[in-house]
């Protein structure tokens, strides 16, 4: 028994080192952000230094981030406000459907989200440009509803498999019709379900990067199209750009802290429960 | 109920199926933006497209590292799933820290990469210098890069692999395990004949969603590399990206972007079959 307790601990350890190393990166991006340029690329590298917060209000207040910022949110929120609500409605009706109807929708459903995005980027940017749209909050918000759609069906759905179809059928029987039994009986005990569904399609929304960088422009900037521009390349923008790396990576932190228990269902499209 | 279907369908036939059905209509056509509209070319560019070098280099390029850096995520995530298994121990701080580098949003993720990987001021480098030790130029050498990228992908879909199969590991019957202990089955014969073979099934569904993403790889791609040196690093979505976005060549793109569709599918099709021969032979 011994033995086995000392593997143990030699196994928990082995775990939090690899779990350290794993981490450097973003630990390290969290150090140059407190540095000055000139003690961040300094040989050897150096960890003893007076932290400073100045770079992370310069680029939050001063280069415009806070704007990018607030792009990011208004399309990730109108995105949510779309999406969730029509995809809440489908993922009823495909969890209520007979499993013969319901399957093949199911599966097509997965097979458009497995599509190469790119396929999807080129038709929406030619578009865009016919319309005039380019630049616009419209142009980008209807492409994540277009990517999102197919994953909050399927997480919703799974939730909505979580009910009991005996709650539907009281319902029924006690003389509801079908949009009573789900508006009143049924929806809000998945109302867990849909925060956490509209969590990750906000998340999804959020992140994007390939859409954002060619259907967005100086008005409509998110996040990532910014960071990117900044980009790591120069050595005197370092301090500045991991500010700002920093700042964008706190929403998806905090976002993981609040869904934890529900990650990898979010992740596995609902097909696993954790 | 039909009814309930009928927002949903509306969207998608607007925001999806017609985009789509338009990129593969494109796909027909010699279509240059900003130019003199389309002309049909019947399967030109299809065929223009397998008669090129890079269209096959690029796909030999992303195979590559698709297939390098899945094997290294599985193998990393079941060792840290079946070590967090066995320990038991703290297991919630410890997925989730290591799950960070796969929430983070993916730019920001390439970015933190980039200050590891760059030439003389990353951070690998200047360890290395310190040492006296000259390192190989990670991200400007056609084999580095390819390994830096690999390395990048692990480090961020790792954390994936890793949570959904100690979910799957959690969830099994541990009498089984048990029972072979008691038969006498060391630690390994254990892992090998019990352990293993009940996780089949999910290490084959997470290795199948894996790879499909695996091919539209981009991000990471594009802020470490953008392709370079030369195209060593050039993936196939990455081409779609500069056909259609920089040489706005948006016939030849779409037929690129249909062409990946048919490969993924072939990919998936393939895959069902053989795990359904397989299992014939089970029985």
């Amino acid at each position: 028994m011994a033995a086995r307790r000392n593997r143990h601990r030699l196994l928990l350890a082995a775990l939090v080192l690899f779990t350290l190393v794993n981490l450097v990166p973003i630990l390290w991006g969290l150090l140059i952000s407190l540095k000055q340029p000139a003690d961040a690329f300094a040989i050897p590298p150096k960890l003893i230094f007076t932290p400073t917060l100045e770079f992370h209000q310069e680029v939050w207040l001063e280069r415009g981030f806070a704007g990018y910022l607030l792009n990011s949110l208004v399309i990730a929120g109108v995105t949510v406000l779309i999406s969730v609500p029509v995809g809440t409605l489908a993922a009823y009706a495909l969890a209520r459907m007979r499993s013969r109807v319901a399957q093949p929708l199911l599966i097509g459903l997965l097979a458009v989200r497995m599509l190469p995005q790119i396929l999807l980027a080129i038709p929406f940017f030619v578009m865009a440009r016919w319309l005039g749209i380019i630049d616009t909050y419209p142009a980008m918000v209807l492409a994540m509803v277009a990517v999102n759609q197919p994953f909050t069906i399927w997480l919703m759905r799974s939730f909505f498999a979580d009910v009991p179809v005996e709650l539907d059928e009281a319902a029924l029987i006690d003389g509801c019709n079908r949009w009573q039994a789900f508006r009143l009986v049924v929806l809000p005990t998945v109302r867990p379900g849909v925060a956490v569904t509209a969590l990750f399609s906000m998340l999804l929304a959020y992140n994007e990067f390939l859409f954002a960088l060619i259907l967005t422009g100086s008005h409509t900037k998110t996040l990532p199209v910014a960071i990117a521009e900044y980009g790591g390349e120069d050595i005197n923008y370092w301090s500045l750009s991991a500010a700002g790396a920093i700042g964008i990576m706190l929403p998806p932190v905090i976002f993981t802290l609040l869904v934890q228990r529900h990650l990898i269902r979010g992740l596995t499209f609902g097909a696993v429960k954790g | 109920m039909w009814l309930f279907l009928l927002p949903s369908v509306l969207i998608m036939a607007l925001v999806l199926a017609y985009p789509l059905a338009s990129a593969v209509y494109y796909s027909f056509f010699s279509y240059y933006l900003g130019g003199t509209g389309l002309r049909f070319v019947g399967l030109g560019n299809y065929l223009g497209l397998l008669a090129e070098e890079r269209f096959w280099s690029d796909l030999l390029t992303t195979v590559i590292i698709v297939g390098a850096s899945v094997a290294l995520q599985l193998a990393i995530g079941l060792a840290l799933a079946l070590a967090l298994y066995a320990v038991g121990a703290w297991v919630r701080t410890i997925t989730l820290l290591n799950f960070l580098p796969h929430v983070v949003t993916p730019v920001v993720a390439a970015i933190f990469l980039k200050w590891m990987f760059m030439g003389r001021w990353g951070l690998l480098d200047s360890v290395f210098i310190s040492f006296n030790v000259f390192p190989p130029d990670w991200l400007g050498d056609p084999i580095w890069a390819k390994a830096s990228l690999v390395l990048a992908d692990t480090w961020r879909f790792m954390p994936f692999l890793m949570l959904v199969l100690y979910a799957g590991l959690q969830s099994f019957d541990t009498s089984l395990i048990e029972a072979a202990e008691i038969d006498g089955a060391n630690g390994w014969q254990r892992l090998r004949y019990v352990i293993l073979p009940m996780m089949k099934p999910l290490i084959v569904f997470v290795v199948a969603i894996r790879v499909m993403d695996a091919f539209r790889f981009f991000d990471l791609v594009y802020v470490l590399t953008n392709g370079g040196p030369g195209t060593a690093t050039e993936t196939i979505t990455l081409y779609t990206y500069q056909l259609a976005f920089r040489m706005l060549e948006v016939g030849r793109a779409s037929a690129l972007g249909v062409l990946t569709l048919l490969l993924i599918a072939g990919l998936i099709v393939g895959m069902i079959l053989f795990l359904q021969r397989r299992g014939r032979e089970v029985v």
